[in-house]
């Protein structure tokens, strides 16, 4: 329903009446249908009927409450001390330093590009007071710095798409917003035209 | 211009809230729960395969409009009144 764009006060006890029974109605009507569009979708993904399944099968997905297991019953810190062999340096790591020494071994992940910057600055630093082969470090040293300097854009670039993840319900709310005042100019400029 | 601008947005803000209340008084009241049940029947009627959002919204929005109770119904339209002589300047 459209926003109401002209002065209420002109208008008689009736019609408010009329008014108020039209936007109830409305109101309903916008209940009933969320409620099919919900119910639909629910049909249509398969979880409608689900709060009819008998007795027996519900102590199936019951939650679990003991010690040492999760609520679905399974273990799990049973390979928290287990052994894994690194693909990369064949040596042999505990499961819960695999992931770290994982990230360092590859080159990959948040620490590992900011040691090797630290390295190549610190070995920047060596290579400009020795004055032979100056040349030809500083060549070296160029393409590592730019790989780095890439690193780290792409980093920064994935935080920013982060934090901007988490700003939807915000963005998504600013947007109604600005919706809203569009209308509003909308019918001002109605108005501007007919009373004022 | 500006006050024009801020009542506006406070009448789509009030019919906001409005609608949230509805919603909220009619799932305590089991409206939603009985409405649900009829929308079984219309299923298991037409198939769970090819029930569409139109047959549910044709069986179930005459019901819905007639099964709402008569407190929230008045409680709703005193709202409305309200709400209206509020910004009826």
């Amino acid at each position: 329903m459209k926003m109401e764009d002209m002065s209420l006060s002109g208008l008689d006890n009736t019609k408010l009446e009329a008014l108020a029974q039209d936007i109830y109605s409305d109101l309903v009507e916008d209940a009933c249908l969320g409620l099919c569009f919900e119910v639909h979708r629910a049909v249509k993904q398969g979880y409608f009927f689900l709060d009819d399944t008998d007795q027996e099968s519900m102590k199936d997905f019951e939650i679990v409450d003991q010690p040492g297991v999760d609520i679905f019953g399974q273990v799990y810190n049973q390979w928290k001390n287990k052994e894994c062999v690194c693909p990369n340096c064949n040596r042999s790591i505990a499961a819960s330093r695999f992931a770290p020494h994982l990230e360092k071994c590859l080159g990959m992940g948040r620490n590992s590009s900011r040691i090797a910057n630290r390295r190549i600055a610190s070995s920047n630093n060596m290579n400009n007071k020795s004055e032979s082969d100056q040349e030809d470090n500083d060549d070296v040293n160029d393409n590592d710095w730019s790989y780095g300097s890439e690193k780290k854009k792409r980093k920064s670039d994935k935080v920013f798409l982060h934090s901007l993840k988490q700003h939807i319900p915000l963005v998504s709310f600013i947007a109604v917003e600005i919706h809203v005042l569009y209308v509003v100019f909308l019918s001002t400029c109605n108005c501007k035209g007919a009373n004022r | 211009f500006y006050w024009h601008c801020v009542q506006q947005h406070a009448r789509f803000i009030e019919r906001f809230g409005l609608k949230e209340l509805l919603r909220a008084k009619l799932t305590e009241c089991g409206w939603r729960d009985q409405l649900k049940a009829h929308c079984k029947d219309v299923i298991k009627e037409k198939g769970l395969e090819h029930v569409t959002v139109e047959d549910l919204v044709v069986e179930i929005t005459p019901k819905g409009r007639v099964l709402v109770p008569d407190s929230v119904k008045k409680e709703l339209l005193q709202r409305i009144r309200a709400f209206l002589a509020q910004h009826a300047t």
